[in-house]
């Protein structure tokens, strides 16, 4: 169902490791992938990254937070990726790699709505 | 056909191509003092036959100039678990130059007959080239993004830049977790700047005696995008969201939601 995809919005700057601005290498695994269901509480639509929370229940109803990095607000915006593609309550299907620190963040790659809306072109447009 | 007619067929030919020739230097637009008109955003640069990984924003070390023996701890160094080294970006401070100008962001040139302006949006740098024929200041601290020059030369604009502080070369601490590459204090850097068409063709040549056996050029393009004109460049504050205020930090630290 979830595998049922849908209309993926490339949030990174780089298909390739190298993302974006911070210690991608570093800081986040390539062999972590992370893929979580939950829904955004919060945004920064701020520089030098995009920074946006999912809360993402598990069976017994547990949430756990989950903190995504992405590309600046002006690379995401001349791809036609505006603010308000990161809605308060959306639910959203994140991908990205897991912050080599164990901690719940990662480097958001794809953000994929259930309902199938195509937000965000996969142009990668400014991107290199 | 006699050879009187064929030389003059030969010279209407080669007239014609070098009339196509001129007329199209002549399309570049220009200012008013008649120099080539590089104003607007353009794309990021991007690497001209790129090679490796993020290959359109770092140099491509196979098109390097040999290291001098003994000094390849000059070119790369260990990461040593500061970010303030190994990822100074990320820790807002400069990107410097040549590395603040490959980035995934735009780049806006403002001009007039003694500036040429570059602005990349990347921390919003703005790098002032006198074009006026004053030479490099004098006795001013070396510095992340260097002390430059321009002159033309024809249609193309000549940027020299010297009096570096040593600093990150470009992104390359992005594709690999163990190293960071830089270039030293001695790095002098040549850029040559030509519009053709809705391109700039964009060289840089990096001189640093300190580290490599001679100076090597990389080619670069940046495409005009009058599309992007509307929204402008935007601000760009690091400041506003340093997740590593200060430097002291770990993963961990600086990705803690607030």
């Amino acid at each position: 169902m979830k595998r049922n995809v849908l209309a993926v919005m490339a949030l990174i700057a780089l298909a390739t490791p190298a993302l974006g601005h911070h210690s991608e290498t570093a800081e986040f695994d390539q062999n972590a992938p992370v893929k979580v269901t939950g829904t955004i509480v919060k945004v920064e639509w701020l520089n030098p990254h995009v920074w946006f929370y999912v809360d993402v229940p598990d069976e017994k109803g547990t949430i756990t937070t989950w903190g995504f990095s992405a590309a600046p607000p002006g690379a995401l915006m001349r791809r036609g990726i505006t603010k308000d593609a990161l809605k308060i309550g959306a639910v959203v299907n994140v991908e990205g790699s897991r912050a080599r620190d164990g901690s719940n963040n990662a480097s958001g790659r794809s953000v994929t709505f259930p309902d199938g809306r195509n937000v965000f072109t996969a142009t990668q447009e400014g991107a290199r | 056909m006699t050879i009187s007619r064929l030389v003059s067929s030969a010279l209407a030919a080669a007239l014609m191509f070098g009339a196509a020739a001129t007329s199209s230097a002549q399309d570049v637009p220009r200012m008013a003092d008649g120099k080539p008109d590089f104003s607007g955003i353009y794309s990021p640069p991007s690497t001209v036959n790129a090679t490796g990984p993020r290959g359109n924003l770092i140099f491509n070390a196979d098109k390097m100039a040999p290291v001098k023996p003994g000094a390849e701890g000059l070119l790369y160094e260990a990461r040593n678990g500061d970010p303030r080294h190994d990822e100074p970006r990320a820790m807002c401070l400069p990107a410097g130059f040549p590395s603040g100008m490959l980035y995934i962001l735009p780049i806006q040139i403002v001009q007039n007959p003694k500036n040429i302006v570059i602005i990349p949006e990347l921390q919003r740098a703005a790098r002032i080239i006198p074009t006026d024929g004053r030479p490099h200041r004098e006795g001013i601290e070396p510095s992340y993004y260097g002390d430059s020059v321009g002159k033309w030369e024809g249609d193309t604009l000549v940027i020299d830049t010297v009096n570096f502080k040593r600093w990150i070369l470009d992104d390359y601490h992005y594709t690999d977790p163990t190293k960071t590459r830089w270039h030293s204090e001695e790095l002098r850097t040549t850029e040559r700047l030509t519009r053709d068409g809705d391109k700039l063709r964009y060289q840089i040549t990096i001189d640093d005696p300190k580290i490599f056996t001679r100076p090597f050029s990389q080619d670069f393009e940046l495409t005009l995008r009058p599309d992007w004109e509307p929204l402008g460049l935007l601000e760009y504050v690091c400041e506003e969201n340093n997740r590593c205020a200060g430097g002291n930090c770990r993963p961990s630290d600086a990705q803690t939601p607030r």
